[in-house]
């Protein structure tokens, strides 16, 4: 399951079902050179200082010509190849063309083929073998001009395998390793036959050991092994992070699909709400006009308009007339929950001082209160709180919750308004010594048209928009709502709205005529 | 006087024009009736009404207003004195707030349309009558 060695049949799919989750190829394989590079001049440094060192410390003779000359080599290369990274950093080369492309392509794995950027991707990947091919002849040399096949260094090799299988396609690792051994082999058997010079490393091997096959077979045995099962188990490492990479990428790139898909159809469903609103206020409008004329008609009639009413024609229109008041009341609430519902669209924000708003909405309320019985207790801010709100909404609001308080509360009763501010929160709070709200109709006394049946019991005529409508105020003004209720002994209801900034108009006030 | 005042009813609710005209009879009115701006305008000219009872809306939102404008814009002293009740949901459709002229010097900041009142509809009967008789009471052409 590697995707950048051997390349299974279901990691194909995978990559063609969704080739962007392959990781900037490109990018991360730069990024690597860079890292090599790096490595190399320590390399190159290293290799000075031990040779320095060990001319100094060992009673060995070292070829110290060529071997700084290999170095010098080296660290030129290393100049060159800085150069060439930073030309295709900053450049995006075509695919490379005909023979050139079919040999690079072997290096990359197949998923990368053909995709953006290949032409980068392909180019990183023939500098970052190239770089590797000539590291591994680089240290060939250093190991022949210090005793070949003796040298204990000649193991230094496995560094080249694990860098080729960080860097490099699994199956450019094995060839990699397959060059290294090779060279070895040459280096090896080449002195061993004579065709090379050997510069024996006194002391490590017997003298002459280098020229005894098994000896040499044995050892070019060992080496090979341990380059090839390094190149096994680096490119097998490599590629289980770089699919756990890529696992990442696609994982995180899921998530960011399903939030936008989340975010989508919330916006959808507002939308539907909104509209669903505006057809709802449409639909009032529309039943308004003729309600208001059947409700004028039947007054002429029941005032004797149209001349004198026998008792039971009378009584008849009677009947008629309050339902006809009762669907207008109806069409007026439907307006007002959909007009809170349309939210900013149709509020209109002015400033009113909280104080007077709920003193005139308990003044309007007093007729009833003294009719029914009922004392009403008023807690008002002392200072004037200026608030910034949609004025006919919070009078709807206020209206309701007092009309509730009394119309729910036996005579005696109490209905107690507070209205207070703390900061940029607005609290009004409306309770009662009441009738109350059984504990399991709680939770839905603020769904449209749902009345308890105590309620239906005490008041038969009421709309069930009333708390609905509280609700959609409250929100409208970025708040809340929160209901506490024993039944029989009271309910208390409170508003929580979000102040919002100050305007500086104040439409209400009187002014003098020029 | 009063009792045989003419009333100009201006309304698009053919139902409710019939309907007021009823009640302003029985009031002791004589009630002439326009169902559109244009017809309003020329019943004015042809009927010389004491009042007129003007609707808001009409078949276009503004229709009403523009109508008030245009007759209070008129050249002839009598026609664009007559008075005006306006018959209004007008908080609700408008989104605008009017107000009628006091007549005492002051008026409330807003938009100000030049009507003797407004009534809401729905029309409760007497509540017509009353204002009708007070607007009457009130006109320069009866004083």
């Amino acid at each position: 399951m590697s995707r950048h060695g051997t390349v299974t049949g279901a990691d194909e799919r995978d990559a063609t079902s969704a080739p962007s989750a392959v990781p900037p190829a490109a990018a991360e394989l730069i990024g690597r050179i860079g890292w090599l590079i790096r490595l190399r001049w320590v390399a190159v440094v290293g290799v000075a200082a031990f040779l320095e060192i060990a001319r100094r410390l060992f009673p060995v003779h070292l070829e110290l010509g060529p071997l700084y000359l290999v170095l010098a080599g080296l660290a030129g290369f290393n100049l060159v190849v800085t150069l060439l990274v930073r030309r295709l950093r900053s450049s995006e080369p075509g695919p490379p063309r005909g023979w050139a492309m079919r040999l690079s392509r072997l290096l990359v794995p197949r998923p990368l083929w053909g995709l953006e950027g290949e032409g980068r991707t392909l180019r990183a990947a023939a500098l970052a073998n190239g770089q590797i091919a000539i590291d591994l002849l680089a240290l060939a040399l250093l190991l022949h001009f210090s005793g070949g096949i003796e040298n204990p260094f000649v193991f230094f090799f496995v560094f080249h395998t694990i860098i080729a299988s960080i860097l490099l396609s699994r199956r450019a690792t094995y060839l990699q390793a397959g060059v290294a051994v090779v060279l070895i082999a040459a280096v090896a058997v080449g002195e061993a036959s004579g065709f090379l010079r050997h510069f024996p490393l006194d002391g490590v091997w017997r003298e002459g050991a280098y020229r005894q096959p098994a000896l040499v077979a044995a050892q070019l045995f060992v080496v090979a092994a341990t380059l090839f099962l390094s190149a096994y188990m680096g490119s097998t490492i490599a590629a289980h992070l770089r699919n756990r990479e890529r696992d990442v990428v696609q994982l995180s790139r899921q998530l960011g699909d399903k939030a936008d898909r989340l975010e989508e159809a919330y916006r959808r469903l507002h939308d539907i709400e909104q509209a669903k609103s505006r057809y709802m206020r449409k639909v009032a409008h529309e039943l308004r006009s003729p309600l208001a004329t059947v409700q004028t008609a039947l007054s002429a009639v029941l005032e004797g308009l149209a001349g004198e009413l026998p008792e039971r024609p009378r009584e008849l229109v009677e009947r008629a007339r309050r339902r006809a008041d009762e669907l207008a009341r109806l069409t007026e609430d439907l307006l007002a929950l959909a007009r809170a519902r349309e939210a900013h669209e149709m509020a209109e924000w002015e400033e009113v001082d909280l104080g007077s708003l709920i003193a005139d909405a308990v003044h309007e309320a007093m007729p009833t209160a003294a009719d029914k019985g009922v004392a009403v207790v008023v807690e008002l801010p002392t200072s004037p709180a200026l608030v910034s709100v949609d004025r006919r909404a919070l009078q709807q609001l206020l209206g309701n919750l007092i009309g509730n308080a009394l119309r729910y509360t036996p005579t005696g009763g109490t209905v107690t308004v507070r209205g207070e501010r703390t900061g940029d929160e607005v609290r009004i709070e409306v309770g009662d010594t009441g009738i109350g709200i059984p504990a399991e109709d709680l939770p839905r006394v603020f769904d449209e048209f749902f009345r308890s049946a105590n309620a239906r019991h005490m008041a038969p005529d009421g709309t069930g928009l009333g708390l609905a409508i509280v609700r959609a105020v409250a929100e409208q003004h970025g708040g809340g709502v929160e209901i506490a209720s024993t039944v029989g002994e009271g309910t208390r209801i409170t508003v929580r709205i979000v102040c919002r900034k100050s305007l500086s108009r104040n439409p209400g006030e009187r002014i003098e005529h020029p | 006087m009063t009792e045989h005042a003419k009333i100009l009813i201006v309304d698009d609710d053919r139902d409710l024009v019939a309907t007021l005209r009823l009640v302003l009879e029985s009031g002791g009115y004589r009630v002439v009736t326009a169902h559109d701006a244009e017809e309003g305008m020329a019943r004015i000219e042809q009927d010389r009404p004491d009042l007129i009872l003007l609707d808001v809306m009409m078949p276009d939102a503004t229709e009403g207003f523009h109508f008030v404008w245009r007759l209070r814009g008129r050249k002839e002293p009598d026609l664009r004195a007559v008075p005006i009740i306006m018959l209004t949901a007008i908080h609700e459709r408008t989104e605008l707030r009017f107000y009628p002229d006091s007549g005492d010097g002051t008026y409330q900041a807003g938009e100000f349309l030049p009507v003797q009142d407004f009534l809401d509809k729905p029309v409760a009967p007497k509540e017509l009558l009353e204002r009708v008789r007070r607007v009457l009471a009130l006109s320069p052409a009866e004083s």
